[in-house]
């Protein structure tokens, strides 16, 4: 009965978190099939590393696993898109862009921005699902995405910047 | 703080990442100062968009079960699927139209790893000794009702069935197999009644079907559109009254 119970505890403490574990899985990845096989790896190697988990919050671990997880599929499949390559940030808040009211609540288009969300580098994907669908905290986003906890408020401002950027250009398309 | 600081720390306000002392100082130098203003202006309605507008994505139903059958455990078999179950299959054609008979199909076989079976019985038992039995307790159904809608998007049956003998105790949040469900807690004398409600991909009605897990009575059904599933120590036969109470008369 011992592994049953093991296993019981594991779905008790993770199962919880799927929806989570596969939307980041999902934003990742980019469609269902890849991100459901990295969270069911994920999900394995921490039912495996179950005894090593130490902290108080289950779901920041879970979620770092998932994002090693992908890590490691990246290495498999490496697709053309250049992931996990910092794009320029050659844009700040106060510049004036005509549109710039065009972020404004009620003229968003859900579906322009999400595929524009999609196309930014998965370093600034992760860190923006962390926060505004997680709503992770700076010093959980640090420990999740194995980056220095002064660098999240800058990886963050520098990721909602290339998204206003590209918004902002698409405005600017005929 | 001169401008240089509180300029740098604006994306920290914004996100609500400041201590209490730093928050207060960013603020005031704020509201003092037009271009910092202007741009947490922005920066508050890009993070309301972000909020508003990026895609959630949900864990497709299957995948559940694909992890709970890749798990180790001992003694079960990890073969059958909930939905191959010669009783649900059952109950899957005998029903179908909203609001017919109770058709009960009772499944005598062997425990099927059903990842959902044990999860319903684990959170019932979880509600039971963690003292989280509810996060709304109330007997008043118009409370229940629109305290559960207004945190899933979800409308549950909730009704007050104290004059039949299964008082409502109130409403909690949980989860299912994955999904984000309804808890709503009535009582049968000195036992609880866990009723779960929450959504699949499987939207057509289901007629109620009963079965046994680990010494607890579990009856699910579907209508709707939603999943419902009452788990108790109560008889079965208790249970289907409950059950048939809840589905009488909308």
């Amino acid at each position: 009965m011992a592994a049953d119970g093991r296993t019981r505890r594991f779905e008790l403490l993770a199962m919880p978190h799927l929806d989570a574990a596969f939307n980041l899985a999902r934003w990742l990845t980019g469609n269902t099939a890849d991100a459901e096989d990295v969270v069911q790896d994920a999900y394995l190697r921490a039912f495996r590393y179950l005894d090593a988990f130490r902290g108080d919050n289950f779901r920041v671990w879970l979620l770092t696993i998932v994002r090693n997880s992908f890590l490691d599929w990246l290495k498999d499949n490496r697709s053309g898109r250049a992931l996990f390559q910092p794009a320029p940030a050659d844009m700040d808040w106060a510049d004036p862009a005509p549109s710039a009211e065009a972020m404004l609540l009620d003229r968003v288009d859900s579906e322009t921005l999400n595929n524009l969300m999609a196309q930014l580098p998965a370093e600034y994907r992760e860190v923006l699902v962390l926060r505004e669908i997680e709503d992770l905290s700076y010093k959980e986003i640090a420990a999740v995405t194995a980056i220095p906890a002064g660098t999240v408020m800058s990886r963050l401002s520098r990721a909602r910047l290339a998204l206003r950027r590209a918004w902002v250009d698409n405005e600017k398309k005929p | 703080m001169n401008h240089d600081n509180a300029h740098r720390l604006l994306p920290a306000y914004v996100d609500r990442q400041l201590g209490p002392l730093r928050g207060y100082l960013v603020g005031r130098h704020v509201a003092m100062c037009p271009s910092c203003l202007g741009q947490l202006e922005v920066m508050q309605a890009m993070r309301t968009v972000l909020r508003t507008n990026l895609t959630v994505h949900r864990a497709p139903p299957a995948l559940a079960a694909r992890i709970g059958s890749a798990l180790p455990r001992e003694a079960l078999p990890v073969s059958r699927r909930r939905l191959l179950q010669p009783g649900f299959a059952g109950a899957a054609l005998a029903g179908g139209i909203a609001g017919v008979a109770l058709t009960l199909a009772v499944t005598r076989m062997t425990p099927a790893p059903d990842p959902l079976l044990t999860d319903v019985v684990a959170d019932h038992v979880r509600s039971l000794m963690a003292d989280h039995l509810t996060d709304v307790p109330t007997s008043d159904q118009h409370t229940v009702k629109p305290w559960l809608s207004a945190r899933l998007d979800l409308s549950p049956t909730v009704k007050d069935l104290g004059a039949e003998g299964y008082p409502l105790v109130g409403g909690r949040l949980d989860y299912v197999d994955g999904h984000r469900a309804a808890a709503i807690v009535y009582r049968r004398d000195k036992h609880v009644i866990n009723l779960f409600a929450f959504v699949t991909s499987e939207r057509s009605d289901l007629a109620t079907h009963a079965e046994k897990r680990d010494g607890f009575n579990i009856v699910r059904w579907r209508m709707g559109g939603l999943s419902y599933v009452a788990v108790s120590d109560v008889e079965a036969s208790q249970l289907l009254a409950f059950v048939r109470l809840l589905e009488g008369g909308g």
